[in-house]
């Protein structure tokens, strides 16, 4: 491994707009410092957990822990929290974003003030933690690991999802009657916490916010199936953080509608990410390798870009029957719609969703070949990911491999490793090619 | 034969009693860890089978299908059932218990699929709503298994298979008690036998077992004092004796557990309720299991006794003097778990070894050393 390849982590991105993000992220722990000053309530929460329009119309700041894991690794400072959070206990093959959260959470209480140089100025002590069985399981469990290091009521919610083979309109109203009730205690929660009622027309505004924002974001993947490609994998992993962790805010629709034009000129003017599109891959799932970014440039050296991605994408959009007026049934249903939209396509076809989901995208994208990213701490991305490739190739004949290391902790990382494999995998694409 | 040689024959042989009930025109239906009510099962005239790994088994095939950072008893069993070691069962049922489990459910079907398959919803939060969730996932799962069965389901015979399945617990119980002596005159390791062999076969020959077992244990003439320390075990699935016989083999008496496959499924009863659903409810819901999210209570340290007050019972009532954690690997729920337990046993005074496995007997070698240490610390 060269010293350069390991001070390197981040990726050259394909758009303008992606290199507006950085200040984004600042600004999530700037806005989170200044609310603690202002006396504005922060909580720790789980994005993607289909609550957070419900955060966004409570003036409740969210402090997304994952996140911070996340900025940790692509700053390379996350050792210190890994270890320490192992030294407390906890084991090596516990999800990394947990184990980074909450050896920062053991060290600020060992110093009685955040570590020294934490990425963007560390995360401010919460109000309140609100954890969500959306996901995973570390995503409900972390918060009451937490409450070792520091004092704040904590709350979680379950969302739940029916299996493809459960008869829908059997279970239908008892999923979304649950689903409405876990926001409907989350909501009462908040309003404990911040002594005020839930502004219905607030969260409306919310909801409408951020489903603009997520059908933008949708149009700008759709604007992807351009050939040669206008943007690629490593500017979702920036561009997702107006999605993820600005969901109900006008900042998200206003970010995402100036990279909607972006890409659309670059598509209707065949601006590629670069010159030789050669192969069109798929990010077929696992989270991104936050340590290594750069690795999507390593692919693009080959002709090889990453035409679209499988993971912190936003969700497909769905249609709410219109006889849903209450907010909170709202986001239920939507919950629901969401979790079942690949649901009919499965029964009829491969019986997973997944898989349905990844041959749509294989033939809108006019995809070549399909990469895993494997993560040893993370069972809820990665546990599956042979079984979707075994069942893919049912389905079509694709060039497709699994690199696996971990999403922030690298020492699961061999960059000698990946290199040999991605060699390898793009012979494979280029022996098909020369085939057809 | 005495009635550890018949213990010993359905542990050392599990599969065989089910594998001839089913080739005798009975319908076996297997199903993952302790949220899937055998009551139903047992209603509808199936019997239930608690699917088992094997930590002496290489898992060969399963890798090439499961990815290794999954749970390796997940694993194990998958291998199992790749290498037709489970087509015995008519019907295979998931429960949401973990995300592992979860995929496993997918994996499974697609790879193995028995003529019934079905998965269970088991909410994560604890709380009304739950109650009300997991009730109507058991009612559909109800009418899944009767269209599979060809009969409907009679509260009656529902009823009569919550007291079959509580006079079970009570009779475990009853072994249970059996351990508060010092020394007991059971072991650990034989505890587990008939644990693990029961859940091969029906309640009915289970309860027989645990029966005349107890009767042969109260004819062992009472033990010197040995001064040996003992220990209160806690982790999620112990399914072979290795562990908890290097344990006492190493000098200790393991006296009580936290287990899935110990005390967390079988010791609380599913109490009678006009609809035994809402007992049914009532019992799985509270299953002690790391997986599900008990609602905050105060404090720190308020919410710790609430969250392992019944452990805090556990080590009082059977004189624990130490506890050893052992948890399969890859299970986050139990990593995130542990820490916390461990605190919360320390303020107890109860010294605490956590230990993070492979569920495989070849590693087990490796952990005499810290087994020996921790218990030589003790005395």
């Amino acid at each position: 491994m060269d010293t350069q390849s390991q001070v390197k982590t981040t990726a050259v991105k394909g758009t303008d707009t992606a290199r507006e993000v950085r200040p984004m992220v600042k600004d999530i722990y700037k806005a989170a410092h200044e609310a603690r000053e202002n006396g504005k309530k922060v909580a720790y929460m789980m994005v993607a957990s289909h609550y957070d329009e419900i955060l966004r119309a409570m003036d409740i700041v969210p402090l997304p822990t994952e996140n911070y894991a996340g900025l940790c690794a692509a700053k390379r400072d996350m050792d210190r929290f890994l270890l320490r959070a192992e030294a407390d206990g906890y084991s090596q093959v516990l999800c990394s974003y947990a184990r980074i959260g909450l050896g920062f959470d053991s060290l600020r209480k060992e110093l009685g003030h955040i570590p020294e140089g934490s990425p963007d100025g560390g995360m401010p002590l919460p109000d309140m933690m609100i954890g969500s069985s959306a996901i995973c399981d570390p995503r409900f469990k972390w918060y009451q690991a937490t409450s070792r290091y520091l004092e704040a009521p904590t709350f979680s919610i379950d969302v739940v999802a029916p299996p493809p083979q459960a008869d829908l309109n059997r279970v239908r109203d008892y999923y979304i009657n649950y689903q409405k009730e876990q926001f409907q205690g989350l909501i009462e929660f908040c309003e404990k916490q911040t002594h005020t009622k839930m502004d219905k027309e607030k969260l409306w505004e919310a909801i409408r916010l951020g489903d603009k924002a997520w059908q933008l974001w949708y149009d700008i993947d759709r604007l992807r199936v351009a050939i040669p490609s206008p943007m690629p994998s490593q500017d979702h992993f920036s561009i997702m953080v107006a999605g993820h962790y600005y969901t109900g805010t006008q900042k998200a629709v206003d970010f995402y509608q100036k990279l909607y034009d972006e890409v659309k000129y670059k598509a209707d003017n065949h601006i590629g990410v670069i010159k030789d599109e050669k192969y069109r891959i798929l990010y077929g799932g696992g989270l991104p390798p936050w340590h290594t970014l750069w690795i999507f440039n390593y692919f693009e050296s080959f002709g090889a870009v990453f035409a679209i991605e499988n993971v912190y994408r936003g969700f497909d959009p769905v249609q709410v029957p219109s006889h849903v007026t209450d907010p909170v049934d709202f986001l239920a249903w939507r919950t629901w719609l969401r979790a079942t939209a690949y649901h009919e396509k499965a029964r009829q076809n491969s019986g997973n969703p997944t898989v349905e989901k990844l041959l749509g995208i294989i033939k809108d994208y006019a995809i070549d070949g399909v990469m895993f990213h494997a993560c040893r701490s993370c069972r809820a991305t990665t546990v599956g990911q042979t079984h979707i490739k075994t069942e893919l190739g049912k389905y079509c004949d694709l060039p497709m491999m699994q690199l696996v290391s971990d999403m922030v902790d690298l020492r699961d990382y061999s960059e000698a490793q990946w290199k040999a494999q991605i060699g390898a995998f793009i012979d494979a694409l280029e022996a098909r090619t020369d085939q057809e | 034969m005495s009635v550890m040689k018949k213990i010993e024959a359905i542990y050392n042989n599990r599969g065989d009693r089910a594998r001839e009930l089913h080739d005798a025109g009975e319908k076996i239906i297997g199903y993952f860890c302790c949220f899937v009510p055998e009551e139903i099962i047992t209603a509808l005239g199936m019997i239930p089978y608690r699917i088992q790994g094997s930590q002496t088994e290489a898992i060969d095939e399963a890798d090439a299908l499961l990815e290794p950072m999954a749970c390796p008893f997940a694993r194990s069993c998958f291998n199992k059932a790749l290498k037709g070691e489970y087509k015995f069962l008519d019907g295979f049922v998931a429960p949401h218990s973990c995300d592992t489990i979860e995929r496993m459910y997918h994996i499974w079907r697609a790879n193995t699929p028995s003529p019934f398959n079905h998965f269970v919803n088991v909410p994560h939060m604890m709380g009304p709503s739950s109650d009300a969730f997991y009730k109507n996932e058991l009612l559909y799962f109800v009418s899944c298994l009767e269209e599979f069965a060809g009969k409907k389901l009679e509260i009656e015979k529902l009823k009569d298979a919550v007291n079959l399945y509580n006079h079970r617990r009570a009779k475990l119980r009853e072994l249970y008690e059996l351990r508060k002596e010092n020394p007991p005159r059971l072991s650990g390791t034989e505890i587990t036998k008939l644990l693990v062999a029961g859940m091969g076969i029906p309640a009915t020959e289970h309860i027989e077992l645990i029966q005349e077992f107890m009767d042969e244990v109260r004819k062992r003439p009472i033990p010197e004092p040995d001064g040996l320390p003992r220990i209160f075990i806690w982790g999620n699935e112990i399914d072979d004796i290795a562990f908890i016989q290097l344990v006492e083999d190493c000098g200790a008496h393991v006296v009580i557990d936290d287990l899935c496959t110990g005390t967390r499924f079988f010791w609380e009863d599913a109490p009678k309720t006009d609809d035994p659903f809402d007992g049914l409810v009532q019992k799985y819901l509270g299953t002690h299991c790391p997986r599900s999210l008990s609602t905050q209570v105060g404090e720190r340290e308020e919410d710790l006794e609430n969250r392992f007050g019944y452990i805090r019972q556990f080590t009082a009532d059977w004189s624990a003097e130490g506890a050893i954690f052992y948890i399969v690997r890859y299970c986050d729920t139990c990593e995130l778990e542990g820490p916390d337990l461990k605190e919360y046993l320390a303020k107890q005074n109860l010294p605490v070894l956590m230990i993070e496995d492979d569920y495989s007997t070849s590693t087990i070698g490796q952990l005499r050393t810290r087994i020996q240490a921790f218990l030589e610390m003790m005395i």
